[in-house]
């Protein structure tokens, strides 16, 4: 057996592996996936919106959390990191207006969320704080559904269904259906205590939890994973509310959508190297499940890719060479017996691993029903399968050398 | 709850080594099949082999010359075509070693074979052109693998063109072959691939079929 063979066995192994995993503990918390218990008290409630330069949306934003029907929300505060747009103008005319509504503005740019988010955190008064981006949109009723959980006083965060609310570009229906498969797998992860992020367009903390932990961490530039996998370190349990959705402004343009990632990215590996001593120190599900899956996540990653350049170049060079020869000898550059069509095990092992995410991929939309949105088409959903993930690693490659070259800025 | 948290992961992997084993088994057999198919072409051609070796010892004089060497032909240009077969299922199987003995066994099946041709051209004289490639069965080096790609073209070329004028037998040095190594000794080879004619012209660069039908009788 050859080094490339093994390597794609293990490979298989691994992928394996998660696909059962997930799809056991799918089907072992079946019922369990919409549960969301009822809140025994009506919990008060603030929540912080960070926002620079939203002038399109913040808008909509505040209007959303206006409308969203939970009647322990005692504030609503948009803080402003010193926009160059119109933004602060328009969030005080909201404050004017709305006396939920409170605007305050950072002294000076604080360069990414968590500056923004810590800012407004100082004027919390409740016993839940709560984050919204300024480009997200929580349903009615959202907040009702998630505050019950805190009734566990081990509870230290609640997140919810993320999903995307622009869906007229290729880009962003592919984003869409990336989303819910998230969106899936976080809920999954949520039964072995291991989810690993609260995302920005909506997370409930408990302020003791928040405190706890001293809030966002600054320099992170994926605040929501760090501050999670702060908490988890802490001991806190992390939720997630299914039916609790948020919707949120996905890029439109590939040069965004890199940007995002890289800052996704990038965040982690600071959140990696921040924890790196969490499973000698059995911090929990953190050692023992989640810091390990993303290490390997990254080196699966990384590996591959270097193993698929490094074949494609050696079969490039092959080929050059041989079209180069051919024509100094005078034959035919490619002949018809060269054509190899006989399968061999590792093509049946690589289809069925694609056939096996192909079908974890329609679970996860299966478990999303939006009437305003039309089905994902075939051809978006095999472009997602077979080309959107596979740029993953070529991202993971511009991050790592970003993150090398010491990029700590949003 | 701790328990049946961590019970999952087991799960996952025994259902994992199940599922893994049973593909690793189903492709284990997927391969021993091709191998069975290979080993009946290999039977078929060690007793035409046989065969003709017997012929040859039994053989002194001119008379019989035309049934030794349509014989060796007949051979020599079955043994040309299994080695498609073998090649396109040598690169189908990954997980058994099976082919690549099967490839070795053909090896020697092929070192055999020069020998008798070598053997007739000496009894019989001038009626048909011994064609010899040998290249590296396992090599990583790029230049090696593309030279042998063209080599194999323009072979295939010749015999097309030339049929039964010419026997042509590939045959991979590195086959670790004691008889194969001891019949090279007579060739100053400095590297491969190289084709060999009638045991006289060692042909280290790639040539076309024009410049090879040169060489040729």
């Amino acid at each position: 057996m050859d080094f490339i063979t093994i390597v794609f066995l293990v490979y298989t192994f691994i992928a394996f592996y998660f696909f059962f995993l997930f799809l056991l503990i799918y089907f072992q918390n079946k019922n369990e996936l919409f549960y969301y218990p009822k809140a025994k008290k009506q919990y008060s409630l603030s929540v912080v919106v960070p926002c620079y330069n939203e002038e399109k949306d913040i808008g909509g934003t505040i209007e959303a959390l206006l409308n969203i029907g939970y009647k322990g929300l005692k504030k609503i505060i948009i803080v402003d990191d010193c926009s160059t747009d119109n933004s602060y103008e328009i969030i005080k005319k909201y404050a004017k207006k709305y006396s939920k509504v409170m605007a305050v503005q950072t002294p000076k740019n604080t360069g990414n969320a968590a500056g923004a988010k810590n800012y407004g955190a100082q004027f919390v008064k409740t016993e839940l704080i709560g984050f919204t981006d300024a480009d997200s949109y929580p349903d009615k009723g959202s907040v009702n559904k998630m505050v019950g959980f805190f009734n566990n006083s081990l509870v230290g965060s609640v997140t919810s269904t993320v999903l995307v609310k622009n869906r007229t570009k290729f880009i962003e229906k592919l984003q869409a259906i990336e989303y819910k498969v998230i969106k899936f797998s976080r809920k999954l992860l949520e039964f072995i205590d291991s989810i690993y992020v609260t995302p920005g367009p909506l997370a409930i903390y408990r302020k003791t939890a928040f405190e706890d932990v001293g809030g966002f961490d600054n320099r992170n530039l994926a605040e929501d994973i760090e501050i999670t996998w702060h908490l988890q370190a802490k001991g806190w349990k992390i939720k997630m509310c299914v039916p609790s959705r948020v919707y949120s402004v996905a890029p439109d343009k590939v040069k965004d959508w890199i940007n995002q990632r890289n800052r996704w990215n990038i965040g982690g590996l600071q959140t990696i190297f921040k924890y790196r001593n969490s499973v000698i120190k059995r911090k929990g599900m953190l050692g023992a499940f989640i810091l390990p899956f993303f290490v390997l996540s990254w080196l699966l990653g990384l590996f591959g890719i270097f193993i698929l350049v490094y074949r494609l170049l050696r079969e490039a060079i092959v080929r050059y060479l041989s079209t180069k020869y051919s024509i100094g000898a005078q034959t035919a550059i490619l002949t018809l017996r060269e054509i190899n069509l006989t399968p061999h095990v590792l093509v049946f092992l690589g289809l069925t691993l694609f056939l096996f995410g192909l079908f974890f991929t329609l679970i996860a939309l299966s478990n999303v029903k939006e009437k305003q949105y039309n089905r994902v088409g075939v051809f978006t959903l095999g472009f997602y399968m077979i080309f959107y993930l596979l740029a993953y690693p070529i991202i993971l490659i511009i991050s790592l050398t970003k993150f090398l070259k010491g990029k700590k800025t949003w | 709850m701790l328990r049946n948290k961590k019970r999952v992961f087991w799960e996952a992997l025994l259902l994992t080594l199940i599922i893994f084993i049973l593909g690793m088994l189903i492709g284990a057999s997927f391969e021993r099949g091709k191998l069975d198919e290979i080993e009946q072409y290999y039977t078929k051609s060690e007793i035409l082999f046989m065969d003709l070796f017997a012929l040859n010892e039994r053989i002194d004089s001119d008379e019989n010359c035309g049934v030794l060497m349509d014989s060796n032909i007949q051979l020599a240009d079955n043994i040309y075509e299994e080695a498609f077969i073998l090649e396109k299922y040598e690169a189908a199987g990954k997980i058994t070693e099976g082919l690549k003995l099967a490839h070795r066994k053909y090896d020697m099946l092929r070192t055999y074979l020069w020998m008798n041709t070598i053997d007739i051209s000496e009894k019989c004289e001038g009626e048909f052109n011994s064609v010899v490639y040998l290249y590296e069965y396992e090599t990583d080096d790029l230049a090696v693998k593309a030279t042998q790609n063209v080599w194999a073209r323009v072979l295939f070329d010749l015999k097309q063109e030339k049929g039964n004028e010419i026997v042509l037998i590939p045959i991979a040095v590195d086959s670790n072959l004691v008889s194969l190594d001891a019949l090279l000794k007579d060739f100053e080879i400095s590297r491969y691939p190289v084709v060999i004619i009638d045991e006289e012209h060692v042909i280290e660069e790639i040539s076309s079929v024009e410049d090879l039908k040169m060489y040729l009788d």
